[in-house]
């Protein structure tokens, strides 16, 4: 799933996900529409934006996907204002990224989706300290 | 209220009283009479604690003659503007039989106030019997007038100094807010133009416009990279040049996918004014893809980059051994220009040298003329 207001990144977005062999099952541009996409499928991964249509509401979505279970990444151009837990994200890419960044991101979500262990983030990715905490004693 | 002629002359006998107890040529007694502190006695076993003995010095400082004086209580020195807790707290210790010193505002005959440091004592008799009190006055008035001009004078500095630094305070906020602002906008839109050209290359059959598109966008990533970064330390006017490399290698070397080409670094710190930023990224940038490009050919290679200080200049160096291969004309040419242009904005020399297999591309630049106007 993409939460992310402006449309052409969103769309931009899709392509990579696709690209990268997945199936983006839901597009959402403002808070109120997570609800009734969570009804209806089951997104094993979202990106989530922290400025949406109806103001920054990105980190209530956040929660709502942990409380869910479902893991998720910020995309957001000022990750700074993120609270310290990351509201239960495993991380964050900071906009604008590069397709470099972006694609190696992607290959490091589908390793931990798979539960792949002892892979090391991309430096794109900045991890949420708990999840880097977790993926360092992995790797030691 | 006992008769004020008797109640008068009572007092005037306890003062000739108190003076026949010292000779004339006491000379504690000579002191009191002469000094020019202004001083009194007061009799406390009197009716209204009057004053039963004063000096010429108070008459002087109160403009009442020693008629108008003996007999009364000093409260006639009181006015409306002096402060009644003072009057309470001189009225206290008396009754307490202790010591006070105050300061406190008083009247003379003519209505005119002045500032009275005022000390009083009780006198004990052998038997610890309060029989006196004993009080002198000291007129601050010139001081006090002083000590408000000042104190004026410094609540108003500090209302002007608490109003500015609110006023820059406020303009820092409003600053700190459009810098966040624009910040935001820009990041957005150099994503939505990265967008533009990945949209088109996902849309472009043709291999060359392809390859054409992916070096415009690649440009346009390095630019965005800058500016993700500028903001991420505290200093918002210096930027680091190899945080910088390492995140575009490292992205680099884990997206190509090559295992024939070895990407290694030698990266420190090194921070540069912000305005120089963009331009050293590119060069950065431009070094390491045209590395990248020559060593795509089917032996690979290795790539080494550079980026630290050294004895005053800082140094940006990509070495590359590979099987040389000639690339595409047009891409080599852009890249040697937007090097050349880049280098020659932050004034830095660019020497390349080539050794068979290897080829190296130093990048100089003096440190020191950070502050120089740009």
């Amino acid at each position: 799933m993409i939460v992310e207001d402006e449309m052409l990144l969103a769309m931009e977005l899709e392509s990579e996900v696709e690209a990268a062999g997945h199936v983006v099952v839901g597009m959402a541009s403002s808070s109120v529409q997570i609800p009734d996409i969570l009804r209806d499928c089951a997104p094993q991964f979202a990106f989530v934006d922290i400025h949406l249509q109806d103001g920054p509401t990105g980190i209530d979505v956040g929660r709502m996907l942990a409380e869910k279970g479902i893991p998720y990444i910020f995309v957001s151009g000022n990750i700074k204002k993120l609270p310290p837990d990351f509201a239960g994200a495993l991380g964050a890419i900071e906009k604008p990224y590069t397709m470099n960044g972006m694609a190696n991101a992607l290959s490091y979500i589908d390793a931990v989706v798979r539960r792949e262990e002892g892979r090391l983030p991309p430096a794109s990715l900045v991890l949420a300290e708990d999840v880097a905490y977790r993926t360092r004693a992995a790797a030691e | 209220m006992p008769d004020t002629k008797n109640s008068q002359s009572d007092a005037r006998r306890a003062g000739e009283r108190l003076e026949s107890a010292h000779v004339r040529e006491d000379p504690f007694a000579a002191a009191f009479k002469a000094t020019r502190m202004p001083m009194i006695v007061t009799d406390p076993n009197q009716d209204d604690n009057p004053i039963i003995f004063c000096n010429a010095a108070f008459e002087r400082l109160t403009g009442y003659s020693n008629d108008e004086l003996i007999g009364k209580n000093c409260r006639l020195l009181q006015g409306p503007d002096t402060n009644r807790g003072t009057v309470g707290r001189i009225r206290e210790a008396i009754s307490a039989g202790k010591d006070i010193s105050v300061d406190i505002l008083n009247y003379k005959k003519d209505g005119t106030t002045f500032w009275n440091a005022l000390f009083v004592s009780p006198v004990r008799d052998d038997d610890g019997d309060i029989i006196y009190f004993f009080a002198s006055q000291l007129d601050f008035t010139n001081i006090k007038s002083k000590e408000a001009e000042l104190a004026a004078a410094r609540h108003q500095a500090e209302a002007e100094v608490a109003e500015r630094s609110g006023d820059l305070q406020e303009s820092l906020a409003a600053r700190t807010l459009l810098v966040h602002e624009v910040d935001h906008r820009v990041k957005n839109n150099l994503a939505t133009m990265a967008s533009i050209v990945k949209m088109q290359v996902r849309l472009t059959e043709d291999e060359g416009q392809r390859h054409a598109l992916l070096s415009v966008l690649n440009r346009i990533e390095a630019i965005s990279t800058v500016q993700r970064k500028l903001f991420t330390t505290n200093d918002v006017a210096r930027f680091d040049i190899g945080d910088f490399a390492r995140e575009l290698v490292t992205d680099l070397v884990e997206a190509i996918k090559r295992d024939d080409i070895r990407l290694t670094m030698d990266v420190s710190p090194v921070m540069v004014p912000a305005v120089k930023a963009t331009p050293l990224s590119l060069i950065v940038n431009e070094l390491v893809g045209d590395a990248v490009r020559r060593g795509l050919a089917d032996g690979g290679g290795e790539i080494h980059v550079v980026v630290r200080r050294l004895n005053g200049h800082f140094l940006i160096r990509v070495e590359d051994t590979s099987e040389p291969v000639e690339p595409d004309p047009v891409s080599a040419e852009l890249g040697r220009r937007m090097l050349e242009a880049s280098a020659s904005q932050v004034g830095a020399t660019i020497e390349k040298s080539r050794d068979g297999r290897r080829t190296i591309v130093d990048v100089t630049l003096l440190v020191e003329n950070k502050d120089t106007p740009h």
